[in-house]
């Protein structure tokens, strides 16, 4: 017999090979779109750097300036929302194809509240006078506050999920069809009801657009004038402005002057600069014509000139008015809208104020601060996205979404409430339409009827291309995160690079999404064995 | 075996009904602690559907389930698991595409904190499901890994662990061995005889194997279309009886001289 060494029995644990300290990474399915997240990422950095310059840095080109972060983050965020949503319920074998829907609805919905307020009407037929109906107004709310809008259009949207899953997993129907309905009927829903309140007196068919509203997260309280918007106390009177500023503290008047300062002489600086810049070019351009036209001497005259560099009059920096420091004083008020300006607000100011006056970098040509900070909906992506990796893979009910979606029978026969497990989530997939929503806005103040257009299809897109398996049981929120990263940056990567057409990112995209598909399905037939 | 014993589970009269399809027609069985009762039948016969309803996966249409004189009445599987009845089917249950820990502790979640969102202790059920693995003979090296990437017998020692963890006092089995090699059979059959000699857990094994059921069976039925065809003690049956009835009566010399012809 040539059995190796008798004496040693072998036990299950010695096949298992040693890990290299990188395996743990490698191994990991979300390598691959990290991979072409990083490709997207060198793309926009490398081509968006302007040419004739060169710099192997890839936050000198307008792609990573600071507002084209400010910018590409709030794509990336706000796609990053629902692709949440739609992620964690194919994971559990399920999806929902009225989320793009469902945002322009709950948009139209907070706007309107917003607008014209709040009331429940209970119609009937009347006959008095000719066949016609009539409302019973049960109650009215008629100046709504942005929570009480946003919790009433959850109320609507969180019932519309709860009702959509419910009949999925009452049915059996498909959820493709299910939410398919829900797609067409949310979206008429919509435009039927801008119209009807958007109604003029002689019942000609209203606009499907809620506009004019204020821009509620600037409403902020100003000394001796109660609320108001920003931009209008900004407005105010020299001599009321001047009040204002009679009552701020010395400390925070000399702070603001201080940075007035430093901007008034930055923007001269810049001022001067692009002044000296235009002269070089003039002569430049003299010098050519000079070449073209054998002016020998001229050629002379001028090369000399331009090697000896140009002396423009330096521009002065403008003096900083008592007008000035009271208006940067309301910049600095703090919102009396908090939760409005929550969603539609910005963060991380005093991040992007430091990058200006400490760092020198957040910049733009003419010397001012290009971006004052990060869209809020930054901040709520990444709250949403932690709080569903935690659900996700710490805790029971994350176990219950994997099972539900990976062996439906399985998991129904241990005990877990695989119904319960759907319904939630389709509730879920509404909440993150309403959180969309609500960003948008509260952002930008207006709501139209086309708002949300197609975002189901990008969220499905982005959770496949980050390794969610459409089967189900199957995916992570890192890789839904990259997925989203990659669907996001893609169309901004390619807008800048040379020669070609900017819609080649879609074509990029639909490369990317079946070879993501395909790998996926590798990776779960290897787990489950039948590779 | 003594007849001196109480049943540990006494089912009456069951039956169950698909729509129009009658899968059991007033089926009764007892079954005593420690002892393996093999529940034997043709394809079809209504086995599975039987153990189903004393999982609480389907109702029954009528008839009663008697559990330690306590009479059991479940639609939903975490009520039978409740009453002490765990059952290993034919396709384990499992869900191959997560981890041995979270399959052992599947719906029976070990957490801290308010409801479904409470944390999972991995560290714990990790070392819970490594201990009650080796306990019945299986040393897996790493409980994160798959349950895909695990054999079948892995597997099934894995649902068999997890059901009597969970407070199995009866444990069912559907087709244990079917899908297996020569020496994990015989491993799940030790497993099955390990249980047994604990003596307070009552055994239905379903099986399509002669060999098995008569190497570790203490009782048998025998079910045909639906109805009890036969049943009775291990020493008072004769290969023969087991043959023939497991064929749902049919005569297994006739066949032969039919197969012969
Ligand atoms: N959910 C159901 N709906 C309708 N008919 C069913 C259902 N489940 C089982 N049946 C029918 O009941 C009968 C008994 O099926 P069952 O699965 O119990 O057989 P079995 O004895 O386990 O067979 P096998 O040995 O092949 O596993 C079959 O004819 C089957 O088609
Ligand atoms: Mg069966």
């Amino acid at each position: 017999m040539n059995s190796s060494n008798p004496t040693v029995q072998r036990k299950e644990s010695d096949r298992q090979g040693q890990k290299k300290w990188y395996s743990s990474f490698t191994s990991r399915p979300e390598i691959g779109p990290f991979g072409v997240m990083l490709l997207l990422f060198l793309l926009l950095g490398y081509f968006s750097i302007p040419e004739g310059e060169f710099s192997i840095n890839p936050f000198a080109g307008e792609g990573f300036n600071a507002l084209g972060i400010r910018n590409n983050f709030r794509v990336i965020a706000q796609l990053g929302i629902v692709a949440l949503g739609a992620g964690m319920l194919i994971i559990a074998g399920e999806f929902d194809l009225s989320v793009g829907s469902m945002i322009g609805f709950a948009g139209g919905c907070m706007a309107m509240i917003l607008k014209w307020g709040f009331a429940v009407v209970i119609p009937y037929i009347s006959f008095d006078g000719g066949f016609h109906f009539e409302g019973l107004k049960l109650f009215e709310i008629t100046d709504v506050s942005p929570l009480m809008a946003l919790l009433i259009t959850l109320c609507f949207t969180l019932s519309f999920g709860w009702f959509q899953g419910w009949l999925i997993v009452k049915s059996g129907i498909a959820s493709f069809i299910v939410t398919l309905g829900g797609l067409f009927f949310l979206r008429g829903i919509t435009e039927v009801s801008y119209r009807a309140f958007n109604r003029a007196p002689d019942q000609t068919a209203g606009s499907t657009t809620v506009t004019e509203l204020p821009d509620i997260k600037n409403i902020i309280i100003v000394p001796g004038h109660g609320e108001m918007e920003r931009d209008a106390a900004k407005l105010l009177p020299n001599d009321q402005l001047l009040e204002i500023l009679s009552k701020v503290p010395a400390n925070t008047v000399a702070k603001l002057t201080e940075q007035l300062t430093y901007i008034n002489e930055k923007v001269a600086n810049n001022k001067t600069a692009l002044a000296a810049k235009k002269m070089i070019e003039t002569l430049e351009k003299s010098l050519a014509g000079a070449k073209k036209s054998g002016n020998d001497s001229m050629v002379d005259i001028l090369t000399k000139k331009i090697e000896a560099g140009v002396e423009v009059p330096p521009v002065a920096a403008k003096a900083v008015t008592d007008i000035d420091i009271a208006k940067a004083y309301i910049d600095t008020i703090f919102t009396a809208r908090p939760v409005a300006n929550f969603f539609g607000g910005d963060i991380m100011e005093p991040v992007f104020d430091w990058l200006y006056f400490s760092v020198d970098w957040n910049v733009n040509m003419y010397g001012n601060m290009f971006a004052k900070g990060m869209y809020s909906c930054l901040m709520i992506w990444l709250l949403l996205a932690l709080v569903c990796y935690f659900v996700l893979s710490r805790t029971q009910a994350g176990n219950w979404i994997y099972s539900t979606g990976g062996n439906l029978s399985a998991a129904q026969a241990n005990g877990v409430p695989t119904n319960k497990v759907k319904i939630s989530l389709f509730m879920f997939t509404a909440f993150c339409a309403t959180m969309f929503a609500a960003c948008q806005v509260f952002e930008v103040n207006t709501a139209d009827t086309a708002k949300g257009n197609l975002k189901e299809l990008e969220a499905i897109a982005a959770a496949v291309i980050g390794g969610v398996v459409l089967t189900g049981g199957f995916g992570t929120i890192l890789g839904i995160i990259l997925g989203t990263i990659i669907f996001g940056i893609a169309k901004e990567a390619f807008f800048y690079i040379p020669g070609i057409d900017g819609s080649f990112y879609r074509v990029f995209l639909g490369a990317v999404l079946v070879t993501a598909a395909l790998t996926n399905e590798n990776i779960r037939k290897r787990i489950i064995g039948s590779l | 075996m003594s007849d001196s014993k109480k049943p540990l589970i006494e089912i009456k009269d069951l039956v169950k009904r698909f729509g129009n399809f009658t899968a059991l027609n007033g089926v009764s069985l007892d079954v005593y602690p420690g002892e393996v009762h093999a529940l034997l039948g043709d394809n079809g016969a209504g086995k599975s559907t039987l153990i189903k309803v004393l999982a609480g996966v389907h109702p029954a249409t009528s008839g009663s389930i008697i559990i330690d004189g306590k009479e059991g009445k479940f639609s939903t599987p975490r009520q039978a698991t409740d009453a002490g009845i765990g059952t290993v089917y034919q396709d384990l249950a499992l869900n191959a595409l997560t981890s041995v820990t979270r399959n052992f502790f599947l719906g029976r979640e070990i957490k801290k904190g308010p409801g479904a969102f409470g944390l999972m202790q991995m560290k714990e059920m990790n070392r819970i499901t490594i201990e009650e693995m080796a306990k019945i003979g299986i040393n897996i090296s790493n409980p994160e890994q798959p349950v895909g990437t695990m054999s079948g017998g892995q597997r099934q020692t894995l649902a068999i662990a997890r059901a009597i963890y969970f407070g199995a006092k009866i444990l069912i089995l559907d087709e244990p061995t079917s899908a297996l090699g020569q020496k994990q059979q015989m491993e799940v059959l030790k497993t099955i005889k390990d249980v047994q000699k604990l003596g307070h857990i009552a055994i239905i094994l379903i099986t399509h194997n002669e060999i098995h059921a008569r190497l570790i069976a203490d009782r048998y039925t025998f079910l045909s279309l639906g109805e009890v065809i036969g049943s009775g003690l291990a020493e008072e049956l004769g290969g023969d009886d087991i043959k023939r009835l497991m064929a749902g009566g049919a005569e297994i010399g006739d066949l032969r001289d039919e197969l012969g012809a």
